[in-house]
């Protein structure tokens, strides 16, 4: 064996035994945390739908939220400890340490990446939708110029759909009241997230089985796995998985087991792209 | 008018305050509506209040105890929950229920959201404008009422020329007071998206982030009208005087 076999031999294994050498010693202080306690606490979206709801029967979170908080903590070989976390409160639990991460329907923006870190790697895409009555003669966005729309007050969605569409919102303080204003015939369509909120409301509630919902989403934005600022050996280590995850199809699986329908064709994308891209 | 604007917008750009939105008319179209809609919901609530606070009063004074339980009733109701809830029930529920009720014989729901805010509004206000106009009537002198009665003036004309002109000078401090409290609660017409200046107000700072330079205007804006009212109440108390009868 000559000593430029046993170099090349051994290079790899030095290399690689470097890197393992350095990471554990530049961990940040997150990861730290995860791997002193054994334990991931993760905060999830509750909201009652697919992605996050609690089981009438057990009690008990469920939902897509949940299996990948629940999948991530299996790869990390370490617990998982769930924290219920609310849209107008869930950036303070992170900021705060109560929870690791965050897995909370929370679209990615730059005001949000200027205080947070972030998996590159997204996990969802999510867009806005119109439903409209299935009789209201309404089949396109470019339908709804004139006329009034209902949307939540603060929705991003309003100067697409007054800027593009030139249609008339009617804001309302929440999606709630807007949704029933919508029944109540004050304006034509509503417009809110699709995947969270609209398609499952057409899907699973027969009161709204009347309606439809307008294609293609408005404004999609990607929902992306939040960290701690500065916590980038965190979100490098999870960004392994997120991808490995999109690559093996688990996500695609995920989403059919939540019946979240229908399905996102980003998660078909990406699927598609990541193995091409090694 | 250009060169006032831009002035006053770059004079308080150095403040910190953001009134950008004055020179874009996107925005200041539907915000100079917006103050004109919401002194139409003021001048529309304070009539309609009046009104119906009369209307109430009434009621409760006539001699049909079951139109007067239920009046009694309606104004305990009415005083005893929040405005906000109440037009979330009348817009959201009631006004949902009619929708329906009608697109079933194929009619259009009439009713628009402001209709349900001037209404709701009125009556909230109109149980408060009883309740005053009832201290008003108890603190009528009682050799008043019985040199009325002696006179031989029917009830009716009792009522009207006589009773009813005393008690509202009585009560006009009280009446003033709740139209104060009635130009303030005009706000609430915002979360039905009716477009008051308080709406057209959150659209703009969602989309600017100028929250305080519009706050202050809102403030402002409410500010001198509640003003305005008072002004016109002093005036009332003093054009209505009558001296040497306390009032």
């Amino acid at each position: 064996m000559t000593l430029t076999k046993l170099r090349r031999l051994l290079t790899p294994v030095v290399l690689a035994s470097a890197m393992a050498a350095s990471f554990t010693a530049h961990a940040d202080a997150t990861l730290d945390k995860i791997n002193s306690r054994h334990e991931l606490t993760v905060g999830v979206l509750i909201g009652g739908s697919p992605f996050g709801s609690l089981d009438p029967s057990t009690q008990q979170p469920r939902g897509f939220n949940v299996d990948l908080a629940n999948e991530l903590g299996k790869r990390l070989g370490v617990k998982v400890q769930l924290v219920s976390v609310l849209p107008s409160t869930r950036v303070q639990f992170l900021q705060q340490g109560k929870v690791d991460i965050l897995i909370a329907n929370m679209e990615y923006n730059a005001q949000r990446g200027e205080i947070l870190d972030h998996v590159a790697t997204p996990y969802y895409r999510v867009g806005g939708t119109a439903i409209t009555l299935k009789t209201s003669g309404i089949t396109r966005w470019e339908d709804l110029r004139g006329k009034p729309v209902c949307i939540s007050q603060g929705s991003s969605y309003i100067r697409p759909i007054v800027e593009r569409y030139g249609a008339i919102p009617r804001a309302f303080p929440g999606a709630s009241q807007s949704l029933l204003a919508l029944r109540g015939g004050s304006c034509v369509a509503a417009v809110h997230d699709a995947a969270p909120l609209l398609y499952p409301l057409l899907q699973s509630d027969p009161e709204w089985h009347d309606y439809r919902a307008l294609q293609p989403e408005i404004e999609p934005a990607p929902s992306v796995i939040w960290v701690r600022q500065g916590e980038h050996d965190t979100a490098a280590k999870l960004d392994t998985f997120v991808r490995d995850l999109h690559r093996n199809g688990w996500f695609i699986a995920t989403e059919a087991k939540n019946g979240l329908n229908p399905p996102s064709p980003a998660l078909a994308e990406w699927h598609q792209q990541l193995p091409a891209e090694n | 008018m250009d060169t006032l604007l831009h002035g006053f917008v770059t004079a308080t750009a150095r403040l910190g305050l953001d009134y950008r939105f004055l020179l874009d008319d996107y925005e200041r179209v539907p915000f100079v509506q917006g103050l004109g809609v919401s002194i139409e919901i003021i001048v529309s609530t304070m009539t309609a209040s009046a009104v119906a606070g009369l209307l109430l009063l009434l009621a409760l004074r006539g001699r049909n105890r079951l139109v007067c339980g239920l009046a009694r009733g309606f104004i305990e109701v009415t005083r005893n929950t929040p405005t906000l809830v109440q037009l979330y029930c009348a817009f959201l529920v009631l006004n949902m229920l009619i929708t329906q009720w009608l697109h079933a014989r194929g009619i259009d729901n009439p009713f628009k959201p402001f209709f349900w805010v001037v209404l709701v509004l009125s009556l909230h206000k109109a149980a408060f404008h009883a309740e005053a106009l009832r201290a008003g009537f108890d603190a009528l002198p009682s050799q008043t009422l019985e040199g009325a009665a002696s006179l031989g003036f029917s009830r009716a004309t009792r009522f009207w020329r006589i009773e009813l002109p005393l008690a509202l000078r009585a009560a006009l401090p009280a009446l003033v007071n709740n139209m104060v409290e009635l130009v303030k609660a005009s706000a609430v017409a915002s979360a039905i998206a009716v477009g008051d200046v308080t709406y057209q107000s959150i659209m703009i700072w969602t989309q600017r982030d100028n929250v305080l330079a519009l706050m202050l205007l809102i403030l402002a804006f409410f500010g001198v009208l509640t003003w305005l009212v008072t002004l016109a109440g002093s005036w009332l108390e003093r054009r209505y005087r009558i001296p040497g009868y306390g009032y």
